[in-house]
Order: C-alpha cells, then structure tokens, then sequence
C-alpha cells in the first residue's frame, strides 16, 4: 500500500539536514571559501547588517511594500468583484489582454519601464507591485469565472438574489479558496520581484542591501539577506495557509 | 383573481446548439399542468439519464428559457425568475461558507426574524446544528439545508432536480419521510426529477414517463388513492406492480429502462 507523504515534515527534515551540512562543511572542513560563508561570521554580520547597511528599515521598506500592495489589491478586487463577475467589459479585456503580455514578458521588465519613467520616485515600487498584484488577481478571478458550480447559481437565483448579491455573496464567496491558494503563489513571485526591482533601482529595500553586498563582494551580507529573505516567505505563507483556514475553509 | 392552475406549460420546446453548431432537440412538445389540488402533492419526471428532465425543469423555475411555447405561473407569464417557484438541484447547493442559519436567512433577505428561521431548522431536523457550516457534512445534512432555505421563501412549488441520487439507501429513507411531511405541512407542491422507478412509485401522486432524443412526455401514471383501492393491491404488491408497469411502458416505447 502506497502511503501518503508528509511534505511538511519531509521538507523540515531537509531543511535541518542542508542546515547541519553547511555548519558541518563551512565552519569546520571548508571554513576559508568563496561559495558559502563561515557560519559564524554569519551570525557576527547580523551586526552589522542592523548598522552598516541599515537592515531595519529596508527591511520594512521590502515587507510593507509587498503586504500593502498585495492587500490593498485584494480589498480593491473584494470591492469591485460584482464589476468584474458581471460580464466582458472594456476593462476586463483590457487586463486580459495583459494576461497574453505576461506569457511572453517577465514582470521585471514592466518594472524597469516604471524605473525609468520615475527614477526619483518614493512610491513607485508600491505602484509596480501593486498593478502587479491586482492585475494578476483580476486575471486569476476571470479565469475562475468560466469553471464555477452552477449548483450555488441556480439555486441564488432560483431564491430571488438579484446579480449584485450573486456576485458579492455567491461568486466571490465560491472562489474565496483558490483565491487564497493564488496568494500563496503570489506572495513568493511578488518577493522576487521586489527584490529585483530594489536592486537595479537602489535606494530602499532588501534588494538595496542586496545591491551594495555584491558591489563589495561581502558574501555574508548576501547570505543573511538571503536567509531573512527566506524565513518572512515561509512565515508569510504560513500566516496565508492559518488565514484561509479560517476564512476560506469550505472548498 | 383565483388561478386556475398552479403552473402550465404549453408545447414547450428547447434547442441547444452543440460547438459544431449542429442544433439538438432536447425538449419537443412538452404539455404539463399542475392544478392547485396538487398542492402538497408530489409529481414526478421519470425517464433514463440524458432525456431533458433537469433542462425541463430549469425551464419552469425560469432559469433557462425555453426555445418554443409557454410557461404560465398562475395566471402570469413566468418568463422571469420569480421565487414562487424553487430549484433544487442534484448536487448540494446549500452554500458551504454559510453556517444552517446563515444559509435560511440568505433566502430571507431583509427579514430577520429569529423564530421564522427558528422554526424551518426545527421542521428539518436541524435544531441545535445552527451554527454548523455544511462544509463535510452528509448530502443528507447538506439537503435539509436546502430545503429549509427553500421553505423559507415559502413558494407555491419546489422542483426537485434528483436530489437524493448519491444519498444512501439510509438516508434516503429519512429524507423521502421529511419531504413528504413538508410538501402536506406546508401544503407546497413538488415536481421531482428522478431516474429511479422505485424513488418515484413510493414518493409520487402522478408520475409523468419521458424518452429521450428527443425529450417528450409519452405517458401519465395517476397514483391517488381511488386508483389504487381499484387494483385491489396490498402495498407491497402495488409497489412491484407498478414497478413492472412502469418497466413495460418504458420497454413499449422503445426506451431502454431497468428499475433500480
């Protein structure tokens, strides 16, 4: 009988397998080299990440930029999901055509357009992840629209809900958990965007910090970047996976 | 100005084009009258799968619009969607993001009286699962939902589209005794789709025999009261009798039919 896997807890116990091997490898059998720092010099650079490269507030700059923008386009799609259920309009096909874009365009090069255009902006990075974010929602939610249960339909109509309510009550409601599973995708594809799009426009974010630790070849800045980097995705994820739990259960 | 029947449809027909663009008749013809003694009666469309009884169906709830004839709610036209009348279809529709109460005030709207929903939980057997959301539960749970959620707009007629198809035998059990009860409580009539002999000779007062390809009514079985005493039949006997009645009626018109 074949036994389903725990993917959870296989992946932790390969997480603490790769953290033991690099401790094992680069502290004591490789410690002088150029692929992986010493861990201890690891944990000596959380230092001065805090003060040489300000780690703090770029660290918030990346983390709000993502969240605000992926939030706000989720309300802003909450609030105006009845416009877009409700049929083909001119601004549906104009998102969708966007979709045809992204098939061929990585979303990178959308933000170097907007580098270039304001180079001296605050908030454009906010602006880039945000189209970003809404537009990618748009298009999964328009793409949901064609594989709905008909039972849910028929039976709001049947009861007398007139289009707004299906769609705000009904339609938004049914499509709730795989909207959350298209967040999860999100939140890692918008993280590797912000990053690029900080290290070639510079000036905030971890990208930044990213951008000055190869300009001087320090590979533990890169490292621990790399590691905070990765531990807010998969704290971020987890906080998804606890938010669709208990908002979009049913499935 | 009294109706002088519940519902009427006059030659209704329905096309659908297939992607090829080749038309199919699903629908040809269909005659139907429900007067207003079948109210707390049940009438079913029993037919082999395929044969326009969920189409039929959807047509007179106004869901989908029939492409020839006319639909008559009363003495109206029922070409809009007007909730006298209720669909329930195969598959459970009460909605899983909404707990038992939740999902009977949806069908309420502005009305939010605590003893009307009260009062429908009861009359499905749901006290005390209030605040349960249907998400895993039973098809038998799931369906009382949708029934107490459709009761609650009190209509004139519930269509049921097969709902107790994938139930088990168990279940069906409990759940054919409550639509029963509900249908003469309520004094509300019920058109079932089915495509199970048995289903429909225990649960109906008249059942309606459908072929398929395309979809027609060919024949009426009356089973009130009189019809039977008439027969002479003990219940069980009435019920295989019938059974096998149905079976070569079905077999007579060329279709294809085994009784489950």
């Amino acid at each position: 009988m074949i036994k389903k896997k725990n993917s959870n807890n296989s992946s932790y116990i390969y997480v603490l397998v790769y953290f033991i091997l690099w401790v094992v490898l680069f502290e004591f059998i490789l410690p002088v080299n150029s692929i992986l720092p010493k861990p201890s010099i690891v944990y000596q650079s959380f230092s001065d990440l805090w003060t040489d490269y300000h780690l703090f507030s770029n660290y918030l700059s990346t983390l709000s930029g993502i969240y605000i923008s992926l939030f706000v386009a989720y309300f802003l799609m909450q609030i105006s999901c009845s416009f877009f259920i409700k049929g083909k309009t001119f601004l549906s096909d104009f998102i969708g055509s966007l979709n045809w874009f992204s098939k061929f365009l990585p979303g990178i090069v959308i933000g170097l357009l907007f580098i270039f255009w304001f180079p001296n902006s605050e908030y454009i990075e906010f602006i880039f992840l945000f189209v970003t974010a809404f537009t990618s929602i748009v298009i999964f939610v328009e793409s949901q629209l064609e594989d709905l249960q008909m039972e849910y339909l028929d039976s709001a109509r049947s009861l007398g809900a007139d289009e707004p309510t299906i769609s705000k009550q009904v339609v938004w409601k049914m499509i709730q958990p795989k909207i959350f599973l298209h967040i999860l995708e999100l939140n890692t594809y918008l993280w590797s965007l912000a990053i690029a799009f900080e290290t070639i426009k510079g000036g905030s974010g971890l990208g930044d910090i990213f951008r000055l630790a190869l300009k001087y070849r320090d590979l533990s800045a890169l490292f621990s970047v790399f590691l905070i980097a990765g531990i807010t995705v998969f704290i971020a994820k987890s906080i998804i996976k606890f938010l669709k739990n208990k908002f979009a259960f049913w499935s | 100005m009294v109706d002088k029947f519940l519902i009427k449809l006059e030659n209704v027909s329905k096309d659908f084009t297939g992607t090829a663009g080749a038309k199919r008749n699903v629908l040809e013809d269909i005659n139907l009258e429900l007067l207003p003694e079948d109210s707390g009666n049940i009438i079913s469309l029993l037919s082999s799968f395929g044969s326009g009884k969920s189409t039929l169906l959807k047509i007179i709830a106004g869901l989908e619009k029939p492409s020839e004839g006319t639909v008559l709610l009363g003495h109206k036209f029922s070409k809009e969607r007007n909730n006298e009348i209720i669909y329930i279809p195969e598959k459970p529709s009460s909605f899983p993001w909404l707990n038992v109460e939740e999902n009977i005030k949806f069908a309420l709207k502005e009305v939010n009286n605590k003893n009307i929903v009260k009062e429908f939980i009861d009359m499905v057997g749901l006290s005390g699962y209030e605040n349960h959301h249907p998400n895993n539960k039973s098809l038998g749970f799931r369906f009382r939902i949708t029934l107490a959620r459709a009761l609650a707009v009190q209509p004139k007629l519930i269509l049921l589209d097969d709902p107790f198809k994938r139930m088990s035998n168990e279940t069906k059990d409990e759940i054919y005794g409550l639509v029963k009860s509900v249908g003469k409580n309520y004094n509300i009539a019920m058109i079932l789709g089915t495509s199970n002999i048995s289903e429909a000779v225990y649960l109906s007062n008249r059942i309606y025999l459908m072929k398929k390809n395309p979809g027609i009514i060919f024949n009426a079985i009356e089973m009130n009261a009189e019809t039977m005493k008439e027969r002479g039949l003990s219940r069980h006997d009435r019920f295989i009798s019938l059974k096998n009645e149905i079976e070569k009626l079905f077999s007579s018109a060329g279709e294809n039919f085994h009784s489950q």
